[in-house]
């Protein structure tokens, strides 16, 4: 009686933990990060979190801050975002009637997706090369334009617009054009080259600027739950759903660990229920077993035909369960997931090599266990 | 292959009853073919003398030798060599399977290290007058029958050793002169030694030493 609870036992936690691999395979799979990666890595700008509390606190990155973040073995750089100290005033002349008050960034060029040759400015140029945001362009041609009645733009067109910036601090005003070069994808800000801000702000308010409250890392996975928990420890704020799949992927990988381990467990109370059989089995026939020895039987002879004999139990556990673990996967992907190419239709190979060592392991340990009682007679 | 007692002494017999002995605390060797006779009576540890030498027990002192080895040193598998292919046994208290059949206890053995052939059993056991019993459950045999289950089993091994503890206590004379045929020529055909322990001289026995324990 107690050999079937064993069976069934076992082949409940051995459906569960494979099932629970191939479970958090698939939430790797699905929760990768939708963006196509530029170069593989991904950019995210992360700030220091302003709460209630903490408002009057300074927020900038110090240098120690950004070594730290440079450190961490899931990012691979970071850079911070230089802003200007000095005011600057954009007017769009007679194309575009307006003038507005802005705000300027520059980065470290490594880490400017779009950047155009030639993306410099050295004192004495009137022209400063300026990168906006595709996301700003955007906002622009949908919210402000039409409002306004102002001209909307492509990427291309909006190139060859040219911008008056007047910027002004203690030491006097000048004005610049600014000549739009180029959209971002990655960087939602006016990008100028670093060299004019670092000189805008020497020049302007004798400073070196405001120290940063942006830094941009390069980081191989956005959704890393290692990366989301530095992010969290530190109080660092990332655009919410930039790690939106990193955050669902962590919960349901926390899930499926714990339906793992439970999983594991079962097979181990399966396996020292099957020991106790064993224990019982053997005891019964004690006075046979101390005969067959007693007129010569060797005992690792009798070891191995007696564990033999459970060999096509564990096989048939192992087979059946990975099937079933192969149905549910099918049909997973099949009704679930609707076929999606993202998933494989086909269990992971992984599955299937836990489900070989589980097996080895199961024969391997009711060996050694019939062999030590055999030994004991 | 020769079987050397070195000094071998039980520990749990006193020094009184061992002292006078022709077994105990002797250097005794013996050799292929030997016909060996033990006069042991009752208490004199005829049994233990039996199981030391088959390795079943090691409380004594001394030394068994089998072929230059101490059996002292053996493992379980050794033990599983010496007891399949050199030394046979008729326990005194038989050790059959009782819920299997006669040849089922014949066949455990044989198939062991087969000496005979399997129509050797059918010979053998109309020889000593039990081929009405071979597929009947050991358990349904008088004692004297199960005595000469015992002996046929013996005999289907290879062996340099035939060791008989009492194997004759319940058979009448005539069978006696039966099984004992039959065993000298096993052993002939081997050229074995036999060792038999009983409580006096055996009849029918051609026992080229005799030895009282």
């Amino acid at each position: 009686m107690s050999k079937w609870f064993g069976y069934v036992g076992l082949s409940i936690g051995v459906l569960l933990l494979l099932c629970c691999i191939q479970m958090y395979i698939n939430i790797n799979s699905l929760l990768k990060n939708k963006n196509p990666k530029k170069d593989g890595f991904d950019y995210l700008p992360i700030t220091k979190m302003i709460t209630d509390e903490n408002v009057p606190n300074s927020h900038s990155f110090t240098d120690a801050d950004i070594a730290e973040i440079k450190k961490q073995p899931f990012i691979d750089d970071a850079a911070p975002f230089i802003s200007n100290g000095f005011v600057i005033k954009a007017t769009g002349g007679t194309t575009l009637p307006f003038t507005s008050d802005v705000f300027l960034e520059a980065i470290n060029e490594k880490f400017i997706d779009t950047l155009p040759p030639p993306f410099t400015w050295k004192e004495g140029d009137n022209i400063v090369p300026v990168i906006i945001s595709s996301d700003y362009l955007e906002l622009y041609n949908t919210a402000f334009a039409p409002g306004r009645d102002l001209p909307q733009f492509s990427e291309k067109s909006i190139t060859a617009l040219l911008i008056r910036l007047d910027c002004e601090g203690v030491n006097g005003t000048e004005s610049f054009r600014g000549n739009i070069v180029a959209t971002s994808d990655r960087i939602n800000t006016f990008i100028v080259p670093e060299s004019f801000l670092k000189w805008g702000n020497r020049h302007f308010v004798n400073s070196n600027g405001p120290a940063p409250n942006k830094v941009l890392i390069r980081a191989k996975d956005a959704n890393d739950p290692q990366l989301l928990k530095f992010i969290q420890e530190k109080n660092y704020r990332i655009n919410k759903d930039k790690t939106l799949f990193g955050r669902i992927k962590s919960v349901l990988q926390a899930i499926v660990s714990g339906l793992a381990a439970f999983g594991v467990l079962m097979i181990l109370l399966a396996l020292v229920l099957f020991s106790f059989y064993l224990q019982l089995m053997i005891a019964r026939s004690k006075e046979n077993l101390q005969l067959l020895l007693m007129i010569g039987y060797s005992p690792s002879w009798l070891s191995k035909t007696v564990s033999r004999k459970w060999i096509p139990v564990y096989v048939s556990i192992i087979f059946v369960t990975l099937a079933i673990v192969a149905g549910f996967h099918w049909a997973f992907q099949h009704f679930v997931m609707k076929d999606s190419t993202e998933l494989s239709p086909f269990i992971h190979p992984i599955v299937v090599a836990v489900a070989a060592l589980l097996l080895i392991l199961s024969i391997g340990i009711n060996y050694r266990l019939v062999r030590k009682l055999l030994y004991k007679l | 292959m020769q079987i050397r007692l070195q000094q071998l002494a039980p520990t749990f017999i006193e020094e009184e009853k061992i002292s006078g002995s022709q077994v105990w605390k002797n250097d005794i060797v013996f050799l292929p073919g030997e016909k060996i006779q033990i006069v042991a009576p009752s208490g004199s540890g005829k049994t233990s003398f039996m199981h030391f030498l088959y390795g079943m027990r090691n409380d004594y002192t001394g030394a068994v030798i089998y072929d230059d080895q101490p059996i002292s040193s053996f493992d379980a598998e050794d033990f599983s060599t010496y007891r399949k292919q050199y030394v046979s046994i008729v326990f005194q208290d038989l050790r059959l399977f009782t819920e299997q059949t006669v040849l089922q206890n014949l066949e455990i053995k044989r198939q062991l290290d087969p000496y005979h052939i399997e129509s050797r059993i059918g010979a053998m056991v109309k020889r000593l007058g039990i081929a009405s019993k071979l597929n009947k459950p050991c358990k349904t045999c008088s004692y004297g029958e199960q005595q000469r289950i015992a002996i046929i089993r013996s005999l289907q091994q290879p062996f340099d050793f035939l060791l008989l503890d009492e194997p004759f206590s319940h058979l009448d004379d005539a069978n006696r002169k039966l099984a004992m045929e039959l065993m000298e020529e096993e052993a002939d055909q081997r050229k074995a030694t036999i060792i038999l322990a009983d409580l006096k001289k055996t009849d029918h026995y051609n026992a080229t030493k005799t030895l009282n324990l």
